[in-house]
């Protein structure tokens, strides 16, 4: 691996931003596209990357390494698996897509898209980070562009939005550093250094059962604030309602996944014997979020909120299918991680799109709308119905492939939560039916264009994405697969664990894992 | 390279002769201020020099026991008087750039001053040596006179813009409370040395020797000696439960001075405390080393909690100094391994501070002492440069990570959560997530309102346009904060190696 591909991947983003920075005042009309070309550079290294990375290896790949402290055990160390690979390639898409559905900014527009660029290169170094002081800087420095984003461009109530987002996540954050730092002197007297952020070395460090449960709250609260797990899920609504279209979008599809992957990537594997132990209560929270955070929808006057509440919903299905502690969980949840963020990020594009036209959130102000814009409710369904879980589109694979995964361990839950699917259904047609169906009752929505050459060429993609994953998943699933089966690997080995599979006797060979997952995508 | 026995004051020695010239040329020159301004920006640049010459002479020498400086005839001084160790060597250098940025920024103040602007200038240069000395002692009564030197010049500077009330009000208030201090904290050096008939740190009949093998016969008096000059000292760098006077003196104070004042005194006082409790008292380190964890929580809690609910910047900034305050003194609590994370924060931090006290003197006069948070309305549209670099410098101070702030508050929280002060590492982060809360109001403020009416008290009226002296200064800060985020491995080698003796 002579060329650092990762860091490229973080680095463009921000080379793109100095470039959008120092384009010539007098001409403002060059400021979007320059930004969407730059924007579309690490999306097509991801995709040479998606392409290059080896199947079927477990271990990180592209792996760089550059120490830069020896004392303090501090290095730029990065490495990307078949966990973390989709959600690179998720955000390298979403970002352009974002970037492109900005068009109607035209306040401070290079700010903007300077901080677009900015908040690109950040979640690139979260999902991309080995060293955990580097992984927490990526985590910490998201707030600052997300926040001017919410802030600046936001609609009425913005700023107290965005000091909650900042404030909300912030307080997490105090957390996970506070076990950062206690786990880097620990994995620092194993090693012989003051400190140690090197996740490797902290893999290797020996905690006590005490230890483990203590540091894995530190590190839960900060991603239970991001999921967000219920009840540290209020900032969510506000941030995400009050957000531009292109802040909303990149919240639900990269921001709120920064959670779940921590929880996958430190939580599980550096406190495997707290995280067996707290797995029942994980997986209740997540349920207890499936649950609340639908049934709150269904009642949400407001769209966007409406999205922004069934994101609560969708990410408790993440939740319970991590701490299912089995193969086909684990598997379900990453692949729930990239549905979500198709389906969400293209819902809340949609109801951007819609908001731009008609200046407003409320379902009660739009009535008939697949009258006057067939292709605008075309989309919205087909997305509403991936967000279901409607068979043959992504949501599909992701949330019965957790319910499966989490019956083994879970069954009660995994029960309870099949009825989130149905209230999935009851608050996102039942929303479809009064924005969509009947007749155009109101004046204003008769003369409502629909969606233009640039909305569809930004929409198609996610879409196409959201059928591909649902019709075949299985090139996705042979590359999670490795990565996740070492996670539980190392579950089974530190502790007295054993995850449970699909028709495994004891006497009897174990059956071939991959045999399993076809029979699980039904 | 000449006669070493004199480097170890050779930067007081070039203020002094500093303030000799200026002195003089101002009498020659008169109006002319660019010439007593060169003499002094030489004489800070040439205390710099000095202070690098220090550094380096120790790195070759590797003979710092060797290095002290005494005053030959003098009885009463026992031992060596001043100590040359990379400690010191590293405090000049934070210290005299501090002098030099901050007398650039105060610059356009004394350009309004007219003649008079010679006596401020000349009053900086003496309170730099005096900060320095405070830092470079080995000797407590030699550090107490350091200590009056810069506190007596900063008590004539906070009420240099003696035409307005508050500017005399902050000065009355400064030097009230100021000397209470001193005399608190120079009862406490005489109570150590009744307990222990020592005055001096270093040397044969220094602290050090006396604690190596001396049994303590008055165990009271020596706690109760070290407790007041740690309160001194604490009172200095506005640390609570003594901060009271920061946020009145600030405000008051001419915009233009305020930084350095600022600046300055946090950075030697914390140095004079390490060096008194690390050097002077390390067998002690169980019942002080509580004492500042309370102290460092409490300046959390209360600089934390009161700096949230303040509409004025420059106040704003006193009462996050004491939390601040808190935080460096939480790397103290580690003893020596906590020295090299106390520097970087302290270094750091003196020049965000700087940039931050320009640019709200920028924004609201530099004769003016309040600046309301109004005045910042808008910024972002009005005066972008400055609006970013305000929004640099306060993510800093807020210990967002790429910046310096961040690596600080890494440095000494792994320190006290090494030594086991856990919890006071918890309050800390926690404090610092209700700071990024008062921050972020200004912020706000800049990028998210609308400009306040010209007519509504407390707004400056015109775009606010940083002088060519307040850009150097601001990008100066800006510069520091960015850099030794993204690169802070040469700074932390150089802290690792500045301890004292």
């Amino acid at each position: 691996m002579d060329v650092p591909v990762l860091s490229i991947i973080i680095l463009l983003p921000l080379a793109g931003a100095a470039v959008v920075a120092l384009l010539p005042k007098r001409r403002p009309e060059l400021v979007f596209p320059v930004s969407v070309a730059v924007s579309l550079l690490p999306l097509a290294v991801a995709l040479w990357m998606l392409f290059d990375f080896s199947t079927g290896e477990a271990g990180f790949q592209y792996v760089e390494d550059v120490t830069w402290s020896e004392s303090l055990g501090i290095g730029w160390i990065l490495g990307v698996d078949g966990i973390s690979l989709f959600l690179v390639v998720l955000t390298a898409l979403i970002v352009p897509v974002a970037v492109a559905a900005s068009r109607s900014v035209t306040d401070r527009t290079k700010t903007y898209m300077v901080a677009m660029l900015v908040l690109a290169a950040g979640m690139f170094g979260v999902f991309l980070a080995l060293d955990l002081l580097i992984f927490f800087a990526f985590f910490e420095i998201v707030l600052i562009p997300m926040y001017l984003l919410i802030g600046i461009w936001g609609s009425e109530n913005r700023s107290y939005a965005a000091i909650k987002f900042v404030l909300y996540t912030a307080f997490g954050s105090a957390f996970l550093l506070a076990g950062i730092i206690a786990m880097a002197i620990l994995a620092g007297d194993a090693v012989g250094t003051t400190t140690s952020f090197d996740f490797r070395a902290m893999l290797q460090t020996p905690l006590g059962s005490t230890a483990q449960l203590w540091l894995f709250a530190a590190f839960g609260i900060a991603f239970a604030v991001k999921v967000p797990i219920f009840p540290f899920h209020t900032w969510l609504p506000d941030a995400h309602t009050e957000a531009p279209t292109a802040g909303s979008v990149i919240l639900a599809a990269v921001l709120l996944k920064m959670g779940t992957y921590g929880f996958l990537r430190f939580n599980l594997t550096l406190f495997p014997e707290a995280s067996v132990d707290l797995a029942t209560v994980m997986g209740i929270l997540g349920v207890i979020g499936i649950i609340y955070g639908a049934a709150v929808a269904i009642v949400q006057p407001d769209v966007k909120r409406l999205v922004a509440y069934s994101s609560v919903s969708h990410l408790g299905f993440i939740i319970l299918g991590i701490f299912a502690l089995t193969s086909q969980g684990l598997q379900g949840s990453v692949i729930q991680m990239v549905s979500h963020g198709l389906t969400t990020g293209a819902l809340f594009l949609l109801i951007g799109m819609i908001y731009e036209r008609r200046h407003s959130r409320a379902i009660a102000d739009y009535g008939g709308l697949a009258r006057v814009m067939p292709v605008f409710a075309g989309f919205f369904l087909f997305m509403a119905f991936a967000s279901i879980g409607l068979p043959g589109l992504s949501g599909f694979v992701g949330e019965f492939t957790i319910l499966l995964g989490s019956y083994l361990t879970l069954p009660v839950l995994a029960v309870i939560a099949g009825f989130g699917v149905i209230l999935a259904a009851v608050y996102l047609l039942w929303a479809y039916e009064r924005m969509f169906t009947g007749a155009v009752d109101k004046p204003e929505n008769e003369k409502l264009l629909d969606l233009g050459l640039r909305e569809i060429a930004i929409l198609v993609p996610l879409a196409a994405l959201v059928l591909a994953l649902g019709v075949n998943p299985r090139p996705v699933l042979d590359r999670i697969e490795p990565s996740v089966e070492a996670i539980l690997d190392r579950i089974e080995q530190t502790t007295d664990y054993v995850a449970p599979e699909f028709g495994r006797a004891e006497d009897v060979v174990q059956v071939e894992p991959a045999a399993v997952d076809h029979e699980g995508e039904g | 390279m000449g006669n070493m026995a004199f480097l170890p004051i050779a930067p007081e020695v070039v203020l002094l002769a500093g303030v000799v010239l200026v002195i003089m040329s101002a009498v020659v020159a008169g109006h002319h201020r660019n010439v007593w301004g060169t003499v002094a920006g030489a004489a800070l640049v040439g205390a710099i020099a000095m202070a690098v010459l220090q550094w380096r002479e120790l790195a070759m020498t590797d003979s710092a026991g060797e290095l002290y400086f005494s005053l030959p005839g003098l009885e009463i001084v026992q031992g060596p008087t001043v100590v040359m160790d990379p400690f010191s060597a590293f405090a000049g250098i934070v210290i005299f750039a501090v002098g030099l940025f901050g007398l650039i920024g105060a610059w356009s103040l004394v350009a309004k001053l007219g003649a008079r602007g010679a006596e401020f200038v000349t009053l900086v240069l003496l309170a730099v040596a005096g900060l320095h000395m405070m830092t470079a002692s080995s000797n407590l009564v030699l550090l107490f006179l350091g200590l009056e030197t810069a506190s007596i010049s900063f008590y004539v500077l906070a009420g240099f813009t003696r035409e307005r009330i508050n500017s005399d009000e902050a000065a009355v208030k400064y030097f009230l409370l100021g000397s209470l201090a001193s005399a608190v904290f120079i009862y406490g050096v005489a109570l150590a040395f009744a307990a222990t008939g020592s005055l001096s740190i270093y040397g044969v009949d220094g602290l050090r020797s006396f604690f190596g093998d001396t049994i303590v016969t008055a165990p009271g008096t020596l706690l109760v000696g070290i407790g007041l000059m740690i309160v001194g000292l604490a009172f200095k760098v506005s640390a609570a439960p003594f901060h009271q006077w920061a946020p009145d003196v600030y405000q008051g104070a001419p915009g233009g001075v305020v930084g350095l004042m600022a600046a300055g005194v946090k950075v030697a006082g914390f140095a004079a405390l390490a060096r008194i409790l690390v050097a002077g008292f390390p067998s002690q380190i169980d019942t002080w080393a509580p004492a500042l964890a309370i102290i460092a929580g409490l300046s959390m809690i209360i600089g934390t909690f009161l700096a949230a609910v303040q509409d004025d910047v420059k106040r704003l900034l006193a009462y996050s100094g004491v939390a601040h305050a808190g935080y460096i003194m939480t790397a103290l609590v580690a003893g020596a391994a906590g020295i090299p994370g106390m520097w970087f924060y302290v270094a750091t931090y003196a020049f965000m501070l700087l940039g931050a006290f320009t640019i709200a003197a920028t924004v609201s006069g530099v004769r003016r002492g309040s600046s309301s948070l109004n005045a910042f309305a808008g910024l972002g549209r009005r005066a972008p440069e400055l609006a970013w670099a305000m929004l640099v410098l306060l993510v800093g101070l807020g210990g967002i990570p790429f910046t310096a702030g961040f690596i600080g508050k890494v440095s000494v929280f792994t320190a006290a959560a090494d030594a086991g002060y856990l919890w006071l590492v918890v309050l800390g982060l926690l404090t610092t997530v209700v700071g990024l809360y008062f921050y972020l109001r200004v912020v706000t403020a800049m990028f998210m309102r609308q400009p306040v009416a010209a007519e509504a008290p407390g707004t400056a009226t015109a775009e606010p346009a940083p002088t060519t002296t307040a850009r150097i200064v601001i990008a100066v800060a800006v510069v520091v904060t960015v850099v030794f985020g993204l690169i802070p491995w040469p700074l932390l080698d150089i802290v690792r190696d500045a301890l004292p003796l």
